[in-house]
C-alpha cells in the first residue's frame, strides 16, 4: 500500500482515521483544519451504490432464504406454509441418504483439492522459476483453460471419459486394460474433471506464494550443504504455506459448490450437495427443503474454512 | 525430470480444450477423439439453428448490460477502498469481494426465492442484477491492483492545482487506471457470458442464454455441434481475453 509510505520533497504524510489521506505542505495548514472539522463523506458515497446492491440482492436474498428454510411445506397442496419449523433440517440430518450426499460432497471436494495440490505444485514451482517471455507463455497456458467455461471443459471430459472414449481406448490399446474402465457416472470421473477445471486457481495461488520466497534463501541452503529434497521440505514447502492454504480454501470452496461437472459427469446416480439443492429447488419446487440443504452446505463450509484458517494461522506463527 | 512431469500436467490441463476443438471438425455424427476427416458442417449447422443464434444474442446483451453495471459499481468501490481510510474499510473490502467465494448454487436458489417475492422472476433485469453481483468483485480486484500501482501524489497535485474531485477523476485517475478497468470489464464480460449455475435457476424458458442452451443440449444428447459452438467461444475468449490480460500484466510488472 502506498498510503503508509512517506515521500520526499518535504511532504509529510498525515493519516487521519476515518478521513481522507492528506499529504500536506506547511502552507496549507488551514486547509487541514477545515477538513478536520467535517468528516470526509467521499469514501462512503463511492461505496454506497455497490453496498446497497449487495445488501439488497445478496444479503437480503440470503435472509429470505434463511426464513424460507424455516417454513413448513406441503407438497402438491398449499406449498410453502406460514409456520415456523425445523422439520427440513431434521429431515436432512435424520436421513442416511442425505447425510451420505453431504459426506460424498466432502470426500469429492477433499480429493479434488489434494489432486490440485499435487499437480499444481510442480507447475507453480516451474512458473515461479521462469522469467520474461517463458513465464508469460506458461502463465497464459494456465490462464487459457480458465478463460474456457466449465460447461465446455466438462463436455470435453465427457468425450474423453466415456466407455469407448479416448482414455479407455488408449489404455486398452496399450494393453493396460482388457475391458473399458467406467469413468463416467462415478466419483472418479467427477474428480478427474473437477480437478482439471479448478487446477488453474491452485497454480495461480501457489505461484503468488512461491514468488514471494527470497531466492537467496535457496542459495544459502545449498551453500550450507542441503540437498534438493531437503531444500524442498525445509525451505520451499514451509514458506509457500500461505499459498497452499489460500489455494486449498479456494479450490475446496469452488469444488463443493460446483454444479456443472458433478451434474454432467456424475449424473443422477451420484448426487452431491449442489445437484441435490438444484433438484429440490427447480425440479421438485420444494424451496424450504432446498434452502435448508443450502444452509447445511454453507455452515459446513464456514466451519471447515474456520478450522483451516486457524491451522494456517498457527502454522504462520510457528514458522 | 521436473519439466517432463510438468508437460504431462499441462497436457492434462489443456486436454479437454484440445478435445473440444478437435471434435468440432470430425465427419462422424458424434464427437470422437481423435477426430475423423475434416468438415465445417457442424459450424454451418450451429449457425442455422435459431435457438443457438438467439441464445448468443441474449447472452451478449446480458453480458454487456451486467458488465456496464459491474464496471461502474466496481470502479467506484475500488477507488474508495484504495484511496481512503475510513471506519470499517477492511470489513467492507471483505464483504465486497465475498461474491467470488460465495457458493453460486446457494446464491442461485436465494435469488430464485427472492425474485418470486419482488416480481423479478424470469426477467432479463433479474439476470442483469445477478450477473453484476457475481462480476463486480473481479472489477474491484483488478481496479484496486491498478490503483495501487501509481502514486496518489499525482491526484493530490491535480487537486492542489484547483481541479475538483470529478475533474481529477476523469482527467488524472481514470486514464491511469484504464488498463485495470478494461481488464476488469473484459473479465466481467467473459464471466457473465459463461455463467451457468445462477442463470439456470433464474432464466425462465424464454430467457435461455448460450451456456444454458449448451448445458441442456449436452445433458440429453451429444453431437459435434456443441464442439463447434465451444470452439467459437474458446477462440473468441482467447482473442479478447489474452491481449487485455497480457497488457494488464505488463502494466503491473
Amino acid at each position: 500500500m502506498h498510503h503508509g509510505r512517506a515521500v520526499g520533497f518535504g511532504l509529510e504524510l498525515v493519516r487521519l482515521p476515518g478521513r481522507d489521506v492528506h499529504r500536506v505542505t506547511q502552507g496549507t495548514a488551514d486547509g487541514i483544519l477545515r477538513r478536520r472539522e467535517r468528516p470526509n463523506t467521499t469514501p462512503y458515497l463511492l461505496i454506497a451504490p455497490n453496498l446497497v446492491w449487495l445488501l439488497l440482492f445478496m444479503a437480503g436474498a440470503l435472509v429470505l432464504l434463511a426464513i424460507t428454510s424455516l417454513r413448513g411445506y406441503e407438497p402438491g397442496g398449499r406449498g410453502i406454509l406460514e409456520t415456523w419449523e425445523l422439520t427440513h433440517y431434521a429431515q436432512f440430518l435424520g436421513d442416511p441418504f442425505f447425510l451420505g450426499v453431504l459426506w460424498r460432497s466432502l470426500v469429492i471436494s477433499t480429493e479434488t483439492t489434494i489432486v490440485c495440490l499435487i499437480l499444481g505444485f510442480p507447475l507453480a514451482y516451474w512458473l515461479s522459476q521462469l522469467r520474461g517471455t517463458a513465464r508469460a507463455v506458461l502463465y497464459l497456458a494456465v490462464l487459457i483453460p480458465l478463460l474456457t467455461s466449465a460447461v465446455v471443459r466438462t463436455f470435453g471430459w465427457m468425450i474423453l471419459l466415456s466407455n469407448n472414449g479416448f482414455l479407455n481406448k488408449t489404455l486398452i490399446n496399450l494393453g493396460i486394460l482388457s475391458s473399458p474402465m467406467r469413468l463416467m457416472y462415478n466419483e472418479t470421473g467427477i474428480i478427474i474433471a473437477l480437478a482439471e477445471v479448478l487446477l488453474p486457481f491452485m497454480v495461480l495461488a501457489l505461484d503468488a506464494a512461491l514468488l514471494n520466497i527470497d531466492r537467496q534463501l535457496y542459495d544459502a541452503a545449498r551453500n550450507l550443504g542441503a540437498g534438493a529434497v531437503r531444500i524442498f521440505f525445509q525451505v520451499t514447502l514451509p514458506l509457500s504455506m500461505p499459498g497452499v492454504i489460500s489455494g486449498s480454501v479456494l479450490v475446496f470452496t469452488l469444488a463443493i459448490s460446483a454444479y456443472v461437472t458433478p451434474a454432467l459427469i456424475g449424473g443422477p446416480r451420484v448426487p452431491v450437495m449442489s445437484t441435490t439443492i438444484y433438484q429440490q429447488g427447480i425440479a421438485l419446487l420444494n424451496w424450504p427443503f432446498g434452502a435448508a440443504i443450502a444452509f447445511v452446505l454453507l455452515v459446513t463450509l464456514i466451519l471447515l474454512l474456520a478450522v483451516l484458517s486457524y491451522v494456517g494461522y498457527r502454522f504462520a506463527r510457528a514458522a | 525430470m521436473l519439466i517432463a512431469v510438468n508437460i504431462l500436467i499441462l497436457l492434462y490441463l489443456v486436454a479437454p480444450v484440445i478435445v473440444v476443438v478437435a471434435t468440432a471438425f470430425t465427419t462422424t455424427a458424434y464427437p470422437v477423439f481423435p477426430p475423423q476427416g475434416f468438415t465445417f458442417r457442424w459450424f454451418e449447422r450451429f449457425l442455422s439453428m435459431p435457438e443457438f443464434t438467439e441464445a448468443i444474442r441474449r447472452s451478449a446483451l446480458l453480458a454487456l448490460s451486467s458488465t456496464t453495471v459491474a464496471t461502474v459499481l466496481g470502479t467506484l468501490s475500488a477507488l474508495s477502498l484504495v484511496r481512503y481510510r475510513f471506519r470499517g474499510r477492511e470489513a467492507m473490502s471483505a464483504f465486497m469481494l465475498s461474491p467470488i467465494l460465495f457458493p453460486t448454487i446457494v446464491f442461485g436458489l436465494a435469488l430464485l426465492v427472492f425474485y418470486s417475492r419482488v416480481g423479478l422472476s424470469g426477467s432479463f433485469a433479474g439476470l442483469v442484477i445477478a450477473h453484476s453481483v457475481l462480476t463486480t468483485p473481479f472489477v474491484i480486484r483488478l481496479v484496486m491492483a491498478s490503483l495501487a500501482e501509481f502514486d496518489p501524489a499525482v491526484e493530490e497535485a491535480s487537486r492542489n492545482l484547483g481541479a475538483g474531485w470529478w475533474r481529477t477523476f476523469l482527467q488524472v485517475t481514470l486514464p491511469l487506471i484504464r488498463p485495470g478497468v478494461l481488464a476488469g470489464a473484459v473479465f466481467a464480460f467473459i464471466i457473465s457470458f459463461d455463467e451457468l449455475v445462477v442463470t439456470l435457476f433464474l432464466a425462465g424458458p424464454d430467457m435461455t442464454t448460450l451456456p444454458v442452451r449448451i448445458y441442456t443440449y449436452v445433458e440429453f444428447s451429444s453431437d459435434p455441434t456443441i464442439s463447434a459452438i465451444s470452439t467459437v467461444l474458446i477462440v473468441a475468449w482467447m482473442l479478447i481475453g489474452v491481449p487485455v490480460y497480457a497488457r494488464f500484466l505488463s502494466v503491473k510488472h
